[in-house]
């Protein structure tokens, strides 16, 4: 920039974002949330990354932040990885995040990201292995804490969804050390044939990742494994997940969703059962509408039609030459009677019978007549019949 | 121990009150006059078991503790 025109601040902000945003193409910093904003409805976070002296702002979009496993909010510590964008309208700079840890847990954090990878090698997270549930379970057994909400909600949707079941409550700690043991004996017990278990929800409301950790146990993981009966999870929060969601048959998000997922809906079998009402009407009502348009049909039909058409006819045409009849004189009949015998006469004259007598012979090929020699080939079978009976004969030339 | 006879029976009828349907829907040209009378005061009776099912279930809880606690 020896010269001395000015450059213009859209080139100018150009040249500044080239070479910030080269240089800062990848950032791994650690700082405290602040100012955290959910913006709905696209789901993209807008917050600012501090420490004691300084902040950036920063954005974590809606296509990165689902994968998140942690509710980010002020005051939380988190590492993140991500570049350093320019926005050139205002002059600002952010991080644009791509991944984003809590802080502070790293021992945990690894431990479960360690277990996770050793038993999902081992396949128990494979959708191969999962259970299908119930469509009507009969006997739901239900492994929380005896008291608190977690019950209570799963009661009362229960009651509004299916409550024609036997919820069987199985009380287990929830969290603390040796909670997962005590969820481990629920689930054998669960497991006893004699109760007729159906389907088994563990449940427990959220939490932070210390109170939610006696669900990432191996033990608790391979015992839900190896449950004879499908195995709900609804552990904390949708954003939480533990080891024993990702083995669990299917997990619920909340305990009240888990309820949901069990059960079916009452509402929406009593729907179906007005709609199944409506239909076998209908098709009452269709049967017997098809019966008669065929008994109609049948009655319309030609063969039973036609001998009346017939009848009817031949009445009328009786009729009538009644009529005629009536109208004629008497020696117009006898006139008649004259030219009857007349016509039967030329009938008899003109008859093939008449013609043998006469002479003439009649030849024919199997049933035809042959009227014509071009009829006939050489070696042709023909019958030569004359008045006084046939004679069989050969065509030889 | 833990068994209910409303949903065993809830599901049975409902289970049932499908076939039927079904039956219906599929074949009803062959189905006769009087079959389809059966079937219907069937599937009629059927409902309404179904629905009185769903509608007076009463939610049964039970507790039972955990045999393996040791």
């Amino acid at each position: 920039m020896e010269n001395n025109t000015p450059v213009s601040i859209s080139e100018l902000t150009k040249r500044l974002k080239s070479v910030v945003e080269y240089e800062f193409k990848f950032v791994f910093a650690e700082g405290e949330i602040s100012n955290f904003k959910l913006h709905s409805p696209k789901g993209n976070m807008y917050f600012v990354l501090k420490d004691d002296s300084s902040s950036i702002n920063a954005v974590m979009w809606n296509t990165q932040n689902t994968k998140l496993n942690f509710q980010p909010k002020d005051g939380l510590k988190v590492i993140i990885k991500g570049r350093i964008t320019i926005w050139d309208a205002r002059g600002t700079y952010q991080i644009d995040v791509w991944e984003m840890m809590q802080s502070g847990l790293g021992d945990l954090q690894l431990a479960f990201e360690k277990l996770k990878e050793k038993l999902k090698s081992e396949g128990l997270f494979d959708e191969s292995h999962k259970k299908p549930l119930p469509q009507f379970p009969k006997n739901v057994a239900i492994i929380t804490s005896e008291t608190g909400a977690v019950i209570k909600d799963f009661i009362r949707v229960s009651e509004k969804r299916f409550p024609l079941i036997n919820l069987i409550l199985i009380p287990a700690a929830m969290q603390g050390e040796g909670a997962a043991k005590t969820v481990i004996n629920a689930l054998k017990t669960a497991n006893n044939p004699d109760l007729k278990i159906d389907v088994i929800c563990i449940a427990r409301g959220g939490g932070s990742i210390e109170d939610l950790w006696e669900f990432n146990n191996e033990n608790l993981a391979r015992e839900i494994f190896k449950s004879e009966v499908p195995v709900v999870s609804a552990i904390g929060h949708e954003t939480d997940f533990t080891i024993a969601d990702f083995v669990a048959d299917k997990r619920a998000p909340t305990p009240s969703a888990a309820a949901e997922i069990i059960l079916p809906d009452k509402n929406d079998y009593l729907e179906r059962l007005n709609r199944f009402q409506y239909l076998i009407n209908n098709l009452g009502i269709r049967k017997i509408n098809n019966l008669t348009s065929n008994l109609t049909y049948i009655q319309n039909n030609y063969f039973f039609r036609k001998p009346l058409d017939t009848l009817n006819n031949f009445k009328i045409n009786l009729d009538e030459f009644e009529d005629e009849l009536l109208k004629l004189p008497v020696t117009k009949i006898n006139n008649l009677n004259t030219e009857l015998n007349y016509i039967e006469k030329i009938f008899f004259n003109l008859s093939p019978e008449n013609n043998l007598k006469r002479g003439y012979s009649i030849i024919k090929k199997g049933d035809e007549y042959i009227s014509s020699a071009k009829k006939l080939n050489l070696f042709d079978k023909i019958t030569i019949k004359f008045k006084d009976g046939s004679k069989d004969a050969e065509v030889t030339k | 121990m833990a068994k209910s006879i409303d949903n065993e029976s809830f599901e049975f009828n409902y289970k049932k009150l499908e076939k039927i349907m079904q039956k219906l829907e599929s074949e009803l040209d062959e189905t006769s006059l009087d079959e389809l009378m059966k079937n219907y005061q069937e599937g009629l009776k059927l409902i309404n078991i179904c629905r009185k099912k769903l509608k007076e279930a009463e939610l049964k809880i039970e507790k039972i503790n955990s045999e393996y606690n040791n």
